[in-house]
């Protein structure tokens, strides 16, 4: 046991012939009844120019080793297998921790030499160990606690230009569901940005939240209804963050327009919110992101969607009288009222195929739809391409997707990076207000909407460009699955900051993970509900983080 | 990092100078140790233990019933043996010299002796060490004439560097023929006077409850360390290769008549043999088995031998005998199975002390890196 919580000098390193200590990595044995474990952050004296340096490193794995060559002699030495033997002298033997280097304070990357004292980093050289201390203070965003054996602290502050820009941008979290606590952490992310942003740039940021399970989200201007315990608000404390819900004047709810009478289509309504709903006449330019899934190996149904789209857009005589989804699907161009047929040929494409177009399409917005396509909107549904274009810096967006069927969610969400996107991209002549400088939009099972894969879906597409381009225009996407392999390489490759939740090895050892070490990847697979490693831009290893449970009101399934 | 045997250099300069030097190949060449040295040093040591005649036991065994059962008593019964210790030799032959009609191997040796000592908790930690390092030259019409041996007397060297004669007379030398090995044989007399230094270091911590183990035979003392025992002895010479021709004889007949394979293949697990007199009452020994037959290849496996040094000449109670069987035969456990041969005999903690010592040892590559002549001296002259 560390006898004193605060011990700090914990071994001895170790470089052997067979195992020598390098740049990158070096070995230390433990004193007797030290207590190390993997993520543990440690400091060597190194020598400098200037006398004397030190080197950070990280502990990735620990190794119990004795003088036994094999396990035959600890059987043997059992008394050839006998259970109850306890043995006069206990066999030599001493735990060796492997460490990663993360850094040198003078920037001396000599191999450790053998036989230095180790010692527990303190709150000061875990910061210096990944170059918290190079950050400008205003920059820091707090995206966890690192916690040690030692029962030493420190904020793994993260930097925000790699966040938000114009460094890099975007998050991505992977992680088994239930256990990786993705969501949780997105939105205490999303927390620690909002509450670190300079009061002068607070209206600057706008927020647009996803949610795609149960209520999660759609209480999170209200407090939770258990207290956080001590432990919990020691750690918002350690943060320097306020445990305090998204505030009710900022926040905005918009649920999916149900088939119940006057009610919206979702687990739980909150006490304000707005309900919005598809005509057409809103989503003719977004027909293909329902399509996101459909398979067109000879790209005819794309065919009658650009036909489509282009003579809505250019209101062609063809289009004069479609004006919603019944028009569409059963009257001209499209359909003979006459023989109740699709029509046989329109504009070179067969028959056959407008016909599979239309079966979708009436599958996708009539007859198997959740309510939110109509012919025509009332007044109090809205579209959300509307409201997009109206968002406030300073105010957060839930959109709720949660009880939509799938090619309504593709809809729902090309919708929205669409219009952020559109909205960035050239600000509405009809706007007045400022845009808002940076727009983070968060997103929960990304492998739906950009799914790994050669040929990407127009909706992928649109996730790409917001992946690679949207730095420039101040759209940042925090995006979470529980398979980062599922989801489309340029989306996660262009994710600055990655964070692992609880994985399978399985999982871990796709080749998207390959910026872990692989004794960091067998942690990942153990790691307890609410730990998560963090890889930063910054950092030159990946960290173990905690965080706080959401201050806000959470529904559970 | 700078050359840590640097205090040689002179002393090789001298050599190199003076006499003519065959370097050997690489510089320096390790010695390898005759497998049973242990063996050939009981016989040496023991040279008394041929023929076997009286008994060191009270009250005296029955010849006809020497096996005496002694159960396993364990530390946590019984902390008994407290210290163990060891001592280890590494040896290079480094050349030939040549100073006139004279030719003789110049060697160095790394000696050294270790104390353990055993917590309560079974936990082992270094209770004392001593290492040196022996530079082995031979003298007079044997080697080395008296002009140069006095010049490398004379020059300064650090406690670590002794060098030796290894023509004196000596126990262990006097027996071996060849230079080389006559040579290894003092470096070995030396590393059991750095044993004797270690066993005086616990003088103060052995009593009835605390004792010491070392490894091998006890007669190797000198006869004042050895008078020092009759007020506090508390220690026992523990062999795991020992000599095989003792004939043991209590009575005439030529039936009464016992070699040590027919004594040790009756000796059944966990018993000990009865109590045997040796250089006229001054050593005690006996035999344990700490493994079943069963479990190895051959009969005389899983025995010790254990000596106990009796100035006085007294015979020992049979109480002790036993008590100090049976807190041996706990020692049998954990055993060094696959880094030691004798595994099977071997207390592992006085393995530690061998480990601790060899650890501490220049490895043979810094050994032989620091080793440099300074010219060559042999060419078309020879």
């Amino acid at each position: 046991m560390n006898d004193k919580r605060n011990i700090r000098e914990i071994g001895k390193t170790s470089a052997t012939d067979r195992d020598p200590n390098t740049s990158d990595k070096f070995t230390f044995w433990l004193a007797p009844k030290v207590i190390v474990n993997p993520f543990d952050i440690v400091e060597v004296e190194q020598v400098s120019h200037e006398g004397k340096s030190k080197t950070f490193g990280l502990v990735t794995i620990l190794e119990h080793r004795t003088d036994a060559p094999t396990h035959l002699a600890n059987f043997i030495s059992s008394n050839f297998g006998e259970l109850t033997e306890d043995p006069n002298t206990p066999r030599q033997g001493t735990t060796v921790a492997h460490v990663n280097v993360l850094s040198n304070n003078n920037n001396i990357y000599m191999p450790v030499p053998s036989e230095k004292v180790v010692k527990f980093a303190d709150e000061e050289g875990i910061q210096v160990a990944l170059g918290i201390d190079t950050m400008n203070p205003e920059n820091r965003i707090p995206a966890g606690l690192i916690k040690m054996s030692n029962g030493t602290r420190a904020v793994a502050y993260i930097d925000r230009r790699y966040v938000l820009g114009p460094e890099s941008a975007h998050v991505n979290i992977s992680g088994i569901s239930g256990l990786a606590t993705k969501t949780s952490y997105a939105m205490f992310f999303i927390q620690s940005i909002l509450q670190t942003t300079p009061e002068k740039d607070k209206n600057k940021i706008s927020v647009i939240l996803l949610n795609v399970k149960h209520g999660d989200l759609l209480q999170i201007d209200q407090r939770r209804e258990k207290e956080s315990n001590i432990e919990q608000m020691e750690m918002w404390d350690a943060l320097g963050l306020k445990p305090q819900p998204f505030p009710s004047d900022k926040v905005h709810y918009y649920l999916p327009r149900g088939k119940k009478m006057n009610r919206p289509n979702s687990f739980l309504e909150p006490s304000f919110y707005e309900t919005y709903a598809y005509d057409f006449e809103s989503t003719a330019d977004k027909i293909d992101l329902l399509f996101a899934q459909i398979p067109d190996t000879y790209l005819t149904l794309e065919s009658i969607i650009s036909e489509i789209k282009e003579g809505t857009r250019n209101n062609e005589p063809d289009f004069k009288d479609v004006h919603s989804w019944t028009n569409l699907l059963s009257d001209k161009p499209l359909f003979d009222k006459q023989t109740k047929l699709a029509v046989k040929d329109w504009r070179g494409i067969r028959g056959s195929s407008i016909g599979v177009f239309r079966r979708h399409m009436r599958r996708m917005v009539q007859a198997g739809q959740s309510g939110i396509f109509v012919d025509a909107r009332s007044s109090r549904e809205k579209s959300l391409n509307e409201e997009i274009l109206k968002i406030k810096g300073g105010h957060i967006y839930v959109i709720d997707i949660a009880q939509l069927y799938e090619h309504e969610q593709m809809l729902v969400f090309g919708d929205l990076l669409k219009s952020i996107y559109s909205l960035k991209a050239e600000q509405p002549e009809d706007r007045t207000e400022p845009i808002p400088e940076k727009v983070i939009f968060f997103v929960d099972e990304l492998n739906k909407y950009a799914p790994a894969g050669s040929r990407p879906s127009p909706l992928t597409e649109l996730v790409l460009e917001i992946a690679e381009r949207g730095r420039s225009l101040g759209v940042i996407l925090i995006s979470a699955q529980q398979f980062m392999s599922a989801v489309h390489e340029r989306v996660t490759g262009n994710c600055a900051t990655k964070i692992i939740g609880r994985s399978s090895s399985t999982e871990l050892n796709q080749p998207d993970y390959r910026f872990l070490d692989n004794e960091i990847k067998s942690n990942a697979t153990r790691l307890s509900k609410g730990d998560l490693i963090l890889s930063h831009a910054v950092y030159r290893q990946p960290v173990k983080i905690s965080f706080p449970e959401p201050a806000y009101k959470q529904q559970e399934s | 990092m700078p050359n840590p045997l640097s205090s040689i250099t002179p002393l090789l300069e001298i050599l190199g100078k003076e006499i003519k030097i065959l370097p050997a190949t690489g510089g320096a060449v390790e010695d390898l140790q005759h497998p049973d040295q242990e063996e050939i040093e009981d016989i040496v040591i023991n040279n008394e233990m041929e023929n076997i005649t009286a008994f060191a036991e009270i009250p005296e065994p029955d010849p006809q019933n020497i096996y005496y059962h002694t159960p396993l008593l364990s530390r946590t019964q019984k902390h008994l043996f407290q210290f163990f210790i060891d001592g280890s030799i590494r040896t290079y032959f480094l050349g030939t010299g040549i100073e006139g009609t004279r030719t003789f191997p110049i060697e160095l040796s790394q000696i050294g002796s270790a104390v353990i000592k055993r917590e309560d908790d079974g936990e082992l930690r270094v209770f004392d060490h001593k290492q040196r390092i022996v530079l082995l030259l031979p003298r007079q019409n044997q080697g080395l004439s008296d002009s140069i041996w006095n010049q490398i007397q004379k020059i300064e060297k650090p406690d670590f560097l002794e060098v030796a004669d290894f023509t004196l007379p000596d126990k262990l030398a006097d027996i071996k023929k060849d230079p080389r090995d006559k040579a290894g044989a003092k470096a070995r007399s030396l590393m059991h006077k750095l044993e004797i230094d270690l066993i005086k270091s616990t003088n103060s911590y052995r009593n009835e409850n605390r004792w010491l183990i070392i490894d091998g035979a006890v007669k190797f003392v000198e006869e004042d360390i050895w008078n020092s025992w009759r007020q506090n002895p508390y220690l026992i010479g523990v062999a795991k290769s020992f000599r095989k021709d003792p004939v043991f004889q209590f009575g005439h007949r030529t039936s009464q008549r016992k070699d040590i394979t027919g004594i040790l293949a009756g000796l059944p697990h966990a018993h000990r043999t009865a109590v045997f007199s040796a250089f006229d009452g001054q050593v005690a020994f006996w035999y344990v088995r700490l493994r079943e037959q069963k479990e190895l290849d051959y009969p005389l496996m899983g025995v010790i031998k254990v000596e106990f040094p009796c100035p006085d000449r007294k015979p020992i109670p049979s109480e002790l005998a036993n008590l100090i069987s049976s807190a041996l035969i706990a020692e049998r456990n954990v055993t060094p199975y696959g880094l030691d041969r004798r595994w099977h005999c071997s207390l592992y903690p006085i393995h530690i002390a061998e480990e601790v010592i060899k650890n501490r040892f220049f490895s043979s590559e810094v050994l032989i890196g620091c080793i440099k002549w300074s010219k060559p001296q042999i060419g078309g002259g020879l």
